[in-house]
């Protein structure tokens, strides 16, 4: 573990600096050469003295075109700038370029003796000695050798120390002049690496494709997160906050009582979030470019939002904490004028991130960047370890190395905590000491979900419904269930016509309907993820019947197709299994009658659907196998009668999502050993080891369960 | 037209001033190599390195005042 450069690299980043200034010497004066000869007045002039005229533009070619002198040198200007790309074109070279190219050698050489594997490791040495060289096939070989012998993880994350400067390299020699503005920038420190050093790609052109105003929803916080939450603030504190929250798109505010007893506030920022490069969260890879890039970005726009809603008193004091992209978040809320108009950001630490060209707005706010030398992301702005510039003299830099090599691993926040506690306890504590008006017990935490733009609430339009609340033994619920997120499966069935006779009497409903002499039944089952009483499973066997009040089985088929508002048919409830007490005693609002309480399982896929009722040694049945091809179906509703006093309470599903119909399935039904009721019934009704006919499957669906309503059928 | 000659001289003061800045750029090389070599820090490859932006040094700042005294003689053969 090292933070502190010897005295030799001392020496060489000292001399790589002065190299880069001798480089934009050299490249000023190839610049005044070329506006000379570009120049109107000495073009104008030519009429009046001819032969002076032409040899002192011969003279001012030679100045910016011999080999032994500038190099070929053209710089500046439209005409400067094309000269010069059509001579990168053809493998022409500066004087200016080869200086700062023997700059950013010195600048590795400076790394190397902190990094000995860099040169005592010949696969590396080669291939950045290929590279330094401009020796292209060579390094092209000298990579893919080591990428087949480490994987190209290792590589970059051996690579990462001098990745910038290797880059600015082959940027700088190579035959690309679209990638020379950024070989530039990172060679001389100049400001943040405009392009993509390899291929010349604009990054700000990238950035820009990460848009939105930025948006914050309060939310809440698991129970197991709110445990590991800290109570105290401290550097460890906030850092394994930010590790309790993860990369999950969120962000959290505390307030601490300092130890003069004023109540300071703490915005704490995580990275990019896993998955798709750009979804609804700014946390994502477009998010952490764009707020690396630029200015302000989506990621910090919803930081300001959420700032906002915490409420914070006028005056009150802030510090904001980030790692990786959120460490270049809230560097922008430091430097954007109007936020620290409102706020008064007194602190800034940034861990792992990509900030070397942001500046606070006050400088009166403190900043320390914690890096870790084989971390690729610091390094993205095209300054990392080998960096010869003072950049920002006032800021806490805490640049570094340990064993662990390997990209990402050395990048997370779990590895920048265990860093920072174990190894760096001089940087850890400078940082706390500065730290001091926030080391307090925390009085508030507020965890918030950002997003790129405001969000649609959940589910809208289908789910934006009046609710109102029930009363069940279990408590009260708020009704309609609405449900987010979830899957359905309907088998239909054709049962034995005497025991669903037998299951119609009295009901006041039926006959059911009849296919082929046989009674129509079906079996639903469903596995709502995510609803408005949380998570759980349902399954219900009902007996398909017509409308009550106009009987004809003919009628029954294009009903289906119909929502439930125009739906007269629908299945009469001969048994349910729930496996949520919440909805089990919500039950009799929804759909009547006291459904079973038993375990449940779910499954549905392109290979098949599982359903399971009934624990490993109560088995009630197994419904599953190959549902086989599937014609596109709309939203698929779902409307029941159930016995109710004096007639039918009927209970309707509302759904949205796009379902299949499977005309031909392989799926069976098998009845298990249970003596549960409902086994039995199954087994009256001649299901054990049936077939379905007919099976609909929704693989994501929302869903609205509404309170059932009673109708007279006498 | 005396406001072209003036612009020429102009420019050729900036090229005068190049070539001296380039002649200084040697001189700082110079330093550089010998600062890393009495730090014990000088790589192998260093000298050759400056030794090459040495010489080039040199031809560039020849050239810039070779071009510097054509544009000044430029500029007064039309300022007349």
């Amino acid at each position: 573990m090292s933070e502190e450069p010897g005295p030799a690299a001392g020496l060489l980043r000292a001399a790589a600096r002065e190299l880069a200034d001798i480089g934009i010497t050299i490249q000023e004066a190839a610049a005044h050469t070329t506006a000379a000869i570009t120049d109107r007045a000495v073009l104008g002039a030519l009429p009046r003295a001819p032969a002076a005229g032409c040899r002192a533009g011969r003279a001012l070619l030679r100045a910016v075109t011999n080999g032994r002198g500038l190099g070929y040198a053209p710089a500046g200007g439209r005409l400067g700038t094309l000269a010069a790309r059509l001579g990168v074109l053809a493998g022409a070279e500066s004087l200016a370029v080869r200086v700062l190219a023997t700059s950013l050698r010195l600048r590795i050489a400076a790394v190397a003796l902190d990094h000995p594997e860099l040169t005592g490791d010949p696969m590396l040495s080669r291939l950045i000695e290929a590279a330094a060289a401009d020796r292209d096939l060579e390094a092209v070989r000298a990579l893919r050798a080591l990428i087949k012998d480490r994987g190209a993880v290792r590589t970059l994350s051996e690579l990462a120390p001098v990745f910038g400067e290797v880059l600015a390299l082959r940027a700088l020699l190579d035959e690309n002049p679209l990638n020379d503005t950024a070989a530039w920038q990172i060679a001389t420190g100049r400001g943040y690496a405009g392009a993509d050093p390899v291929t010349g790609m604009s990054n700000r052109a990238v950035a820009a494709l990460d848009t939105g105003e930025g948006a914050a929803r309060r939310t809440g916080l698991t129970a197991a997160e709110s445990r590991r939450l800290s109570s105290h603030g401290s550097l460890l504190g906030f850092l394994g906050n930010i590790a309790v929250i993860g990369t999950t798109g969120r962000a959290i505010i505390q307030s601490v009582r300092g130890p003069d007893g004023v109540v300071r506030h703490v915005l704490q920022a995580p990275g990019m979030r896993a998955g798709q490069p750009d979804n609804a969260s700014p946390q994502d890879l477009l998010g952490a470019f764009s707020s690396a890039v630029l200015a302000g970005s989506p990621y910090s726009r919803a930081l300001i939002k959420a700032v906002g809603d915490y409420g914070l008193p006028p005056g009150a004091e802030l510090a904001l904490i980030g790692h990786s992209a959120g460490g270049a978040a809230v560097m922008n809320l430091a430097q954007d004028a109007e936020f620290c108009a409102r706020h008064t950001v007194t602190h800034v630490v940034a861990v792992g991130s990509p900030v070397d060209f942001k500046k606070p707005a006050d400088p009166r706010t403190w900043v320390a960047s914690v890096t870790n030398q084989h971390d690729i992301v610091p390094t993205l702005d095209g300054q990392g370890a080998g960096g010869c510039f003072d950049l920002h003299p006032g800021w806490y830099v805490v640049d570094y190395f340990d064993s662990t090599h390997l990209f990402p691993i050395c990048h997370g926040i779990e590895h920048y905590i265990a860093n920072l506690a174990d190894d760096l306890p001089e940087a850890r504590e400078r940082i706390d000491e500065r730290f001091a008006p926030y080391r307090g017990p925390v009085v508030r935490s507020q965890a918030y979900l950002l997003f790129d733009r405001v969000p649609s609430p959940e589910g809208f339009p289908f789910l934006t419904v009046p609710t109102y609340p029930a009363d069940t033994p279990a408590g009260t619920v708020e009704l309609p269930i609405r449900c987010r997120d979830g899957a359905a499966l309907t088998a239909y069935f054709a049962a034995d016509p005497a025991a669903v006779a037998g299951l119609l009497d009295e009901s006041g409903l039926g006959p059911a309907v009849r296919i082929g002499g046989r009674s129509l039944v079906a079996v639903h089952a469903a596995w709502n993820r995510r609803t408005s009483l949380g998570g759980y499973h349902e399954l219900h066997l009902g007996v398909v019947v017509p409308d009550p009040w106009r009987r004809g089985a003919g009628r029954v088929r294009p009903e289906l197709l119909r929502g439930a508002d125009r739906r007269r048919s629908g299945s009469l409830l001969a048994g349910s299994v729930v496996d949520a007490e919440i909805v089990a005693a919500v039950a009799p609002r929804l759909w009547g009658g006291e459904p079973y309480q038993a375990p449940l399982e779910f499954e549905l896929g392109a290979g098949g659907a599982r359903v399971v009722a009934g624990g490993p040694g109560d088995r009630i049945l197994t419904l599953g196998g190959a549902l086989g091809p599937g014609l596109p179906l709309g939203d698929r509703d779902l409307v029941g009668y159930a016995r109710h006093a004096g007639g039918a309470l009927r209970w309707s599903v509302r759904t949205r999502g796009a379902g299949r119909a499977h005309l031909a399935p392989r799926v069976r039904l098998t009845v298990g050993p249970s003596a549960h009721p409902l086994a039995r019934r199954l087994r009256e009704l001649g299901l054990d080891g049936a077939r379905p006919l007919l099976c609909l499957s929704a693989a994501s669906r929302q869903a609205r369960w509404e309170a059932g309503v009673p109708v007279l059928l006498t | 037209m005396p406001l072209e000659s003036e612009t020429i001289a102009a420019q050729a003061e900036v090229l005068w001033s190049d070539a001296r800045a380039l002649t200084e750029c040697a001189d700082r090389l110079r330093e550089i190599e010998a600062g890393l070599e009495a730090g014990g820090a000088a790589p192998g490859w260093l000298r050759a390195s400056v030794n090459a932006h040495l010489a080039a040094c040199a031809e560039a700042a020849a050239d810039l005042a070779e071009a510097a005294a054509r544009l000044t003689h430029y500029a007064e053969r039309t300022g007349g």
